[in-house]
């Protein structure tokens, strides 16, 4: 067995952003376990300060290259709670779906790009390209729809531009919907592929209770609004957010942890499947069947699993909502403008890795006040409470299975350390 | 081996960068300029491809011919453009085996990934255009506009030729 253990994994690959592991284990006992978080801070909310509210969205999206909906969509939330503003029906429909195509966009990179190369024995993409170019391929196809179905809806796949508060300022044509409707339906055969792939992949066998929390609507599987929910019992307006998060600092981490009703919790796919399982599509939940995960599931492995019953429900979903928008036609609106240009509010959306606040003070039309609370954030604390449960159970491995099993258990959260401001390398010490 | 189900489709020319970053704008410029010009053969697509990253392989999937059209750096003088094959390039990038974040991923890595899903088209031909600059906004240096012409009647010549 082996009683000293030092990883210093610096710089873990396959994320986004910059994050260390670092470990030491003395004699048996675990003396440090830390994913220290090296990203420099951004000061997003600083850059706001001062800005016309007009500008808080397409700043804030910045944030991120891979949610940047998700960030345009909470902001414009919370500019609209700040300031009256009651988006129209067609808004709501046309969010929700381009909505999808980031999910979808984001949870294939996360599942094939960055997961799987684990799960099939290899480095990374290129040699799986090798062995498998038909899962590769997918993988792009499928990429390349949901950018193109942002595209449609918000002018560009990434960074959207046609979104603004109360509306939009560019609608798609009926032929553009038509169209990816058809590219939809084609692509649920990729689907199927997808979810055949994952259930031949064995989950590490972890399990490590914890509080999920995810935002929650009776008649939806919640992504944008609704309320904040927990798997420990509560549920809170997501105006009242930071009697959820309640951010602290640690030495080790240029992003803050979250701690709510125990010392962590966990925010993302496996958060909202546990909380909003019931809400899930028909397919989704076949799909989850035949992936063997049902609520709740405790193995934070499994992320990725129910990122893949995602993949599936936002097929399904978005091709309900193109059928909506073909059938009702997308006509022109102006956006509903603002009833006062003084006033605070949240805007809540569940990104890909989990729930995004955005909470800003707006006096006489401009920005005065900016809280940006993201995901990857408010799952550091869990993360490393995970590593704490697992480092002892596998003291026996040879250190590079220990490293490759603490790169795999942080790489299942699909941390964007950038995003958080803050990623990871394992430091065995 | 060809991966796609589509049959095979004749020549693709593939402009990439972002004309909102001043030079990088040169590729799309020239597509521009071969549209306008009228005299492209039947069987040749124009395509503004933008910044696809590692959707390149999908763009360019199917053709037996691609000619890709980019700003370069090459270290040479602003507006100065090179035609060259794979074979005459070593690839460069931060992380050509995407192990790290694939936030990089750009034409390198597309052209790796293509080489290991088998799937580089039979003919890959690139003209560089040296950039003067790449700032935050639309528009070409006089220099590099100067070689978007250049570079158009050099790919027209290539096609007819």
């Amino acid at each position: 067995m082996t009683t000293n253990v030092k990883i210093d994994v610096h710089h873990l690959t396959r994320v986004e952003g910059h994050g260390n592991i670092v470990v030491d284990v003395v004699k048996g006992e675990l003396k440090q376990c830390n994913l220290q978080i090296v990203e420099t801070p951004r000061f997003f909310e600083a850059m706001l300060r001062g800005r016309p509210y007009l500008e808080s969205s397409h700043i804030t999206s910045r944030i991120c290259g891979i949610c940047a909906v998700g960030h345009a969509t909470a902001s414009l939330r919370a500019t609209e709670n700040a300031l009256g503003v009651v988006p129209s029906e067609q808004t709501v429909l046309l969010r929700k779906l381009n909505f999808f195509g980031e999910i979808l966009d984001s949870h294939i990179l996360h599942a094939y790009m960055l997961v799987a190369p684990d799960f099939l024995g290899v480095g990374s993409v290129i040699p799986l390209a090798r062995s498998a170019p038909e899962v590769v391929l997918r993988a792009l196809r499928i990429k390349k729809l949901s950018g193109d179905l942002c595209a449609a809806i918000c002018g560009r796949h990434t960074h959207p531009i046609a979104m603004t508060v109360g509306g939009f300022t560019h609608f798609p044509t009926k032929s553009t919907l038509e169209q990816l409707r058809e590219r939809f339906e084609a692509a649920q055969a990729d689907v199927d592929a997808t979810v055949e792939l994952f259930q031949k992949l064995e989950m590490p066998n972890f399990e490590r209770d914890t509080e999920y929390i995810a935002l929650h609507k009776k008649d939806e599987y919640c992504f944008i609004d609704g309320e904040i929910k927990s798997t420990d019992g509560g549920i809170w307006p997501i105006s009242r957010y930071r009697e959820v998060t309640n951010e602290y600092c640690v030495p080790h981490s240029s992003a803050k942890h979250t701690r709510n009703q125990r010392e962590t919790y966990m925010v993302g796919a496996l958060a909202r499947f546990n909380v909003s399982y019931d809400q899930l599509s028909p397919k989704a939940k076949q799909a989850a069947n035949a992936l063997s995960i049902k609520p709740k599931t405790a193995n934070p492995y499994k992320n990725t699993v129910a990122q893949v019953v995602e993949i599936v429900h936002a097929v399904e979903e978005s091709i309900k909502l193109l059928d909506q928008l073909i059938a009702r036609g997308v006509k022109w609106e102006d956006p509903v403008p603002p009833a006062r240009l003084t006033g605070e509010g949240v805007g809540a959306a569940e990104v890909p890795r989990g729930v995004l606040f955005h909470n800003y003070v707006i006096t006489e039309g401009r920005v005065t006040g900016a809280n940006c609370i993201i995901p990857t954030g408010q799952n550091l604390a869990n993360i490393e409470a995970d590593m704490r449960a697992l480092v002892p159970s596998i003291l026996d491995r040879p250190q590079e299975d220990i490293t490759l099993a603490l790169e795999m258990l942080v790489r299942a959260y699909d941390p964007c350390i950038s995003c958080s401001t803050h990623l990871l390398d394992v430091k065995f010490v | 081996m060809n991966l796609d189900d589509q049959p095979s489709r004749g020549t693709l020319i593939l402009a990439l960068g972002n004309p909102l970053r001043g030079d990088d704008g040169a590729g799309a410029a020239v597509i521009e300029t071969l549209a306008s010009l009228g005299q492209v053969p039947p069987g040749v697509d124009l395509l503004d491809g933008g910044t696809p990253g590692l959707e390149t392989v999908l763009l360019w999937q199917g053709y037996q011919r691609v000619i890709v059209i980019d700003a370069a750096e090459m270290g040479f003088e602003p507006g100065e453009w090179r035609r060259f094959t794979r074979e005459d390039v070593i690839l460069q990038s931060r992380d050509l085996t995407l192990r790290g974040t694939l936030h990089y991923a750009g034409l390198a890595e597309a052209i790796r990934l293509a080489e290991a899903l088998d799937s580089l088209p039979s003919t890959l031909t690139f003209y560089g255009i040296q950039p003067a600059e790449l700032g935050w906004q639309p528009g070409l240096t006089p220099a590099v506009q100067h070689a978007v012409s250049e570079v158009a009647q050099a790919v027209l010549a290539e096609l007819i030729g």
